[in-house]
């Protein structure tokens, strides 16, 4: 029926597409039409045909917190195809009411009180399995195949494995999977989430393991940031308007700026964290993944291995950062308000004297024709003073500008500026000069703005359900190439091994501040204002 | 004058902007003020018993000494052939003075203080004895203080030359300057017009002549240099490289009702065309001036309405508003205005295309649309950029283009604002793509009142700014793009389309615009 839907509304997309769509069902399938043409090509005759989707690590806190949900979501919303089977995974004993009473109480329909909500829980869970068994076990998997080929019931069997498990038994994993537990005769596809190893040495050793037991593309990885509603904007902005191509080059723009900041530090789960620190855990993935879309030429088409091309492309034209482009930091404690907030090493779950970095800023440079001689500063930390992801886009200096008498001494706060911001409250504007109304010639920084809460009523889908969607339909566009990721980590190596060999200590700045000052004279070398601690935000 | 200036500053008002823009509009001005130091000055509205003056320009002037902005040594005369007393005159205006804001501090006292400088001179408007009479009038008040002297002429244009004569006789200031400002008509094609222009520089340099266009007062006029000079983000799309056409829209949605004897004899196209939005036309497509002085402005003005062709006869789509019911109600036609001859062929709706012959704006359309008694009230901009070349994102789209792409709003009023139209991904799974705006709207960003363009342009008058007002060879030019098609609409005896009041205009503006590959941005969803 999915194939159907798909089809009918292929036809009448064009159509429907000028008047808004009203039926929440209508918009979620047409914007599927696309995709849903090509599925149906590879599966027309096939309409027999099921997707058993194993959670991999089923009682892990991202399982129950997003994955689940994400998938009652997309089940919620008619994404998911009429035959589709959920299995839990993992070590503990459960049965499978037990995952389901657990699983039920993280799901929610999207908007409050919509239709049927209720009932469609009910349904969903009906079609949510338990399996325990080891992670390294063939026979459990095997197990596992057998309980997975009932519920597909000689149909073509899809199977989709999310391996929500720590890094050091994904290769496991992946082997008892491949090999006990693969279809017979539809596609196998696993999805797996960082880190991608530690470094370029491990993450090759990572890929090569997995490529063992699968192809390139049965490979998922996930970096959720891609699928965030204002990434994945970023091409059609750039691509489908044509105020913007123009200016995106070195002749416009002076400098590009990748913020990602958390407002709490790591609350007594700094286990993992304090493995890897900042740089691995935002920066090498999600703020250099939304850099390379920012910076890619047009591909040839918006085919995910055009695009990808594209991304590598950039990465490989990337300079390797030098540790005098990186200033790193760590959050202490800090009393506010008689609260005092813990520092970092304070954390139980994190050793005494740990030099882990909280917080990076770093400075990146693109060597190619578009790019030459740009800033691209990137800057993530936790403890900070706010929650935020935003992309800044700093214009240059206007030549000759008429106006300069106007506009006071310092002249970078007169610069045109695009921000996009990603989360939280998504929104675009450009910031621009204008006339203060009234007599005289006053100048002043206005937004031209777009607030997605004021534009869009609808609510803006999670990350999760649009790579979840994609992964089902084989759309690979917002996973990571292992080229790609070869790329980045090249990037990144030999800075954590210097700044690792050289037990760099990080520079302390207190729990919820806006981060050292370093990061301050590192942009000011490259001639650079950080735009989100400007007075005019 | 300079030192109340100074002290205004911190309240923040509208004279500190105003103080910041005396620095900006030349330090000659300055001086010359700081050097006087005792100077007058004496605003006489000549017609001032007339309809402008009472709505707008006694308005005006009270709001400019509201805010602090005229000199501390001032008097308004009005003159009139009407007798009248001081005191009927400080009547007659005060039921039009308003304080901007409500309740703001002291409103009541200082209208008091600003009729008390409120005085009347009746006289003919040909006499120059009657003018001698002012001119012992304009000293008492100045009383042997530097004389400054600005006349409003706010009369039919048939008696400009002689006021001006008059005035220039026997009213002009010994000591110190004497400005005229006129507004439109200024004649009603190249040759009157060259005729006014003559007859006025019999009596006045170029240099006293204040030609009025109130357009350019308002605040998104005054802001489009702004907006294109001092953001780098707009500069490099001014080009035919980017802009596909360029839109000026005026419309009114009520008729002549009653006042049509002035209109008639003129109609929309030099009501509206000739001069404000091809003003506008000038200030969007000129090219970037050496300074933002006058001089440098008005000479990039001139250069752009040089570089255009006439307006052909084949690219003008003349319409008429006929009567209407709706909803129970009639709508009266044009003709039925008793004020209107009854078989009138005046345009009250014109739309026409225009060509700048230059290496910037070389086959791009620039399209003006006026009209009054349509559906709306409204002046804007509307720039509508290119396709995007080889748009990966085509598919997204259905099949008219034309609404995808990129449009830059400009609206003058009401309800001032800008926006960019921008294709964005909406929200949600899959890929659909949709028009949103980027927007900046006046009254939730700017929370003060904007000034009417009258005190702007009083105030620039009284400074020597000359920046908004129109020189003569700016005036030349404008008339020579519009007078052949004038002449030839006339000589031919055109029958304009009619429309039905209250609706959106003769369908022919939609086929003047595909003639040229336009849609009208007004008239599309929106």
């Amino acid at each position: 029926v999915f194939m159907q839907d798909g089809a009918i509304v292929t036809n009448s997309n064009s159509s429907e597409s000028k008047t808004s769509l009203k039926g929440l069902k209508d918009e979620v399938l047409s914007a599927l039409s696309q995709e849903a043409a090509k599925v149906g090509v590879e599966s027309d005759g096939q309409s027999q045909s099921t997707v058993s989707i194993t959670v991999v690590g089923a009682s892990g806190d991202l399982a129950k917190k997003k994955i689940f949900p994400a998938l009652f979501a997309l089940y919620y919303e008619g994404c998911l195809p009429e035959h589709f089977t959920i299995f839990g995974y993992s070590r503990s004993k459960m049965t499978d009411v037990e995952l389901r009473n657990m699983v039920s109480k993280t799901l929610t329909c999207r908007i409050d009180k919509r239709a049927n909500c209720g009932e469609k829980m009910e349904e969903f869970l009906k079609r949510c399995f338990y399996h325990s068994g080891q992670y390294d076990s063939q026979e459990h998997f095997t197990e596992l195949d057998k309980k997975l080929k009932e519920h597909e019931a000689g149909r073509i069997s899809n199977r989709l494995f999310y391996l929500s498990i720590p890094p050091n038994i994904f290769v496991d994993a992946v082997k008892c999977a491949s090999t006990s537990a693969s279809s017979v005769n539809g596609w196998t596809r696993v999805i797996v989430e960082k880190p991608f190893g530690r470094d370029s040495e491990t993450s090759a050793a990572l890929t090569k393991s997995l490529k063992q037991y699968l192809e390139e593309d049965q490979i998922f990885r996930i970096d959720h940031y891609l699928g965030k509603e204002l990434v994945e904007n970023l091409s059609v902005l750039r691509f489908s308007n044509l105020i913007f191509e123009p200016l995106w080059s070195r002749q416009y723009i002076r400098n590009v700026q990748f913020i990602f900041s958390e407002d709490f530090g790591t609350e007594g789960r700094g286990g993992y964290f304090d493995n890897y620190g900042i740089i691995r855990d935002i920066m090498q993935n999600h703020l250099l993944q939304i850099l390379a879309l920012f910076a890619m030429e047009t591909p040839v088409s918006l085919d995910a291995e055009d695009i990808r091309n594209e991304k590598v492309k950039v990465l490989r034209s990337m300079r390797p950062i030098r540790v005098e482009d990186v200033v790193i930091g760590q959050y202490k404690s800090h009393t506010k308000g008689g609260v005092t907030y813990p520092a970092y090493t304070d954390d139980k779950t994190v050793p005494k004297g740990s030099l882990t970095p909280t917080f990076a800023a770093a400075a990146l440079f693109i060597d190619n024709a578009r790019w030459d001689g740009v800033p691209f500063l990137m800057k993530a930390g936790k403890a900070l003073h706010t929650r935020s992801a935003e992309i800044r886009v700093q214009f240059r200096h206007v030549p000759g500008n008429l106006y300069n008498r106007n506009t006071g001494s310092d002249l970078d706060q007169a610069t045109n500026e695009l921000v996009i911001r990603v989360q939280p409250d998504e929104a675009i504007y450009l910031k621009i000069n204008n006339k203060v109304p009234g007599l005289g010639m006053r100048l002043d920084r206005s937004n031209l703005n777009l607030l997605y809460s004021a534009r869009y009523s609808k609510e803006i889908p999670d990350a999760y359900e649009r790579l979840l969607l994609d992964a089902i339909e084989g759309e690979r566009r917002l996973f990571i190439r292992s080229d790609e990721l070869d790329a980045a980590w090249s990037l990144f190596t030999p800075l954590l091994k210097e700044i690792e060999e050289k037990k760099r200590i990080p520079e302390y700045y207190p729990y919820g501040s806006r981060g050292p000052v370093g990061a301050h004279y590192l942009a000011a070398k490259h001639k650079v204002q950080w735009g989100d601690v400007s007075i005019d935000q | 004058f300079f030192a109340e200036k100074h002290s205004q500053l911190d309240t923040s008002n509208g004279c500190a902007t105003n103080f910041a823009s005396l620095q900006d509009s030349g330090d000659q001005l300055t001086e010359e003020h700081v050097t006087k130091g005792e100077s007058t000055l004496s605003i006489t509205v000549v017609g001032a018993s007339g309809d402008l003056a009472k709505k707008k320009i006694f308005p005006a002037l009270f709001a400019l000494f509201y805010e602090g902005c005229l000199p501390q040594d001032f008097s308004v005369f009005g003159y009139a052939r009407t007798k009248l007393t001081h005191e009927e005159l400080r009547d007659m205006i005060s039921s039009t003075l308003t304080c901007r804001i409500d309740q703001r501090e002291k409103c009541g006292d200082k209208m008091e203080q600003f009729l008390k400088r409120c005085f009347y001179h009746s006289g003919q408007y040909n006499s120059e004895e009657d003018f001698a009479e002012l001119n012992k009038k304009l000293k008492e008040k100045e009383a042997g203080k530097i004389s400054n002297r600005l006349y409003y002429l706010s009369i039919p244009p048939n008696i400009f030359v002689d006021v001006v004569r008059c005035a220039s006789l026997r009213a002009s200031s010994e000591n110190g300057w004497t400005r005229v400002i006129v507004e439109k008509p200024f004649g009603r094609d190249s040759e009157s017009s060259g005729e006014l222009t003559r007859c006025l520089k019999q009596y006045l340099t170029e240099e006293q002549i204040f030609r009025i266009d109130h357009y350019l007062g308002k605040e998104l006029v005054e802001n489009l240099s702004v907006l294109r000079f001092s953001n780098l983000v707009f500069e490099p799309l001014w080009s035919r490289n980017y802009i596909r056409n360029v839109q000026l829209i005026f419309s009114e949605d009520f008729g002549t009702e009653g006042r049509g004897g002035y209109f008639d004899q003129y109609g929309i196209i030099r009501d509206i065309m000739q001069n404000h939005l091809l003003q506008i036309l000038a200030l969007f497509a000129m090219e970037t001036p050496v300074s933002l002085d006058a001089e440098d402005i008005r000479s990039e003005k001139v250069k752009v309405l040089r570089s255009m062709k006439p307006l052909r006869l084949e690219d003008v789509v003349v319409g008429q508003y006929k009567g209407h019911n709706k909803g129970g109600k009639t709508y009266p036609g044009y003709t039925d205005d008793p004020t209107v001859p009854n078989h009138s062929l005046t345009p009250t709706f014109a739309a026409a295309a225009m060509f700048i012959n230059n290496a910037r704006w070389d086959g791009v359309p620039f399209l003006m649309k006026a009209g009054k008694a349509l559906h709306t009230r409204g002046a804007e901009i509307r720039v509508q950029f290119r396709h995007v070349p080889g748009n990966l994102y085509k598919k997204s789209f259905a099949t008219n283009l034309d609404n995808a792409t990129n449009e830059l709003v400009i609206r003058v009023q009401p309800d001032e604002g800008i926006y960019l139209r921008i294709n964005n991904k909406v929200p949600g799974l899959g890929m659909r793509l949709d028009r949103s705006d980027l927007n900046l709207l006046y009254r939730s960003r700017y929370p003060r009142e904007i000034p009417d363009a009258y005190e702007r342009l009083l105030l620039d008058a009284i400074e020597g700014e000359r920046r908004l007002f129109i020189r003569s060879d700016e005036l030349d030019a404008a008339w020579d793009l519009f007078t052949p098609a004038l002449k030839e609409l006339e000589e031919k005896k055109i029958i304009p389309e009619l429309y039905p009041y209250g609706s959106r205009g003769p369908v022919g503006a939609h086929y003047l615009a595909s003639k040229y590959n336009v849609r009208w941005g007004d008239l599309g969803e929106a």
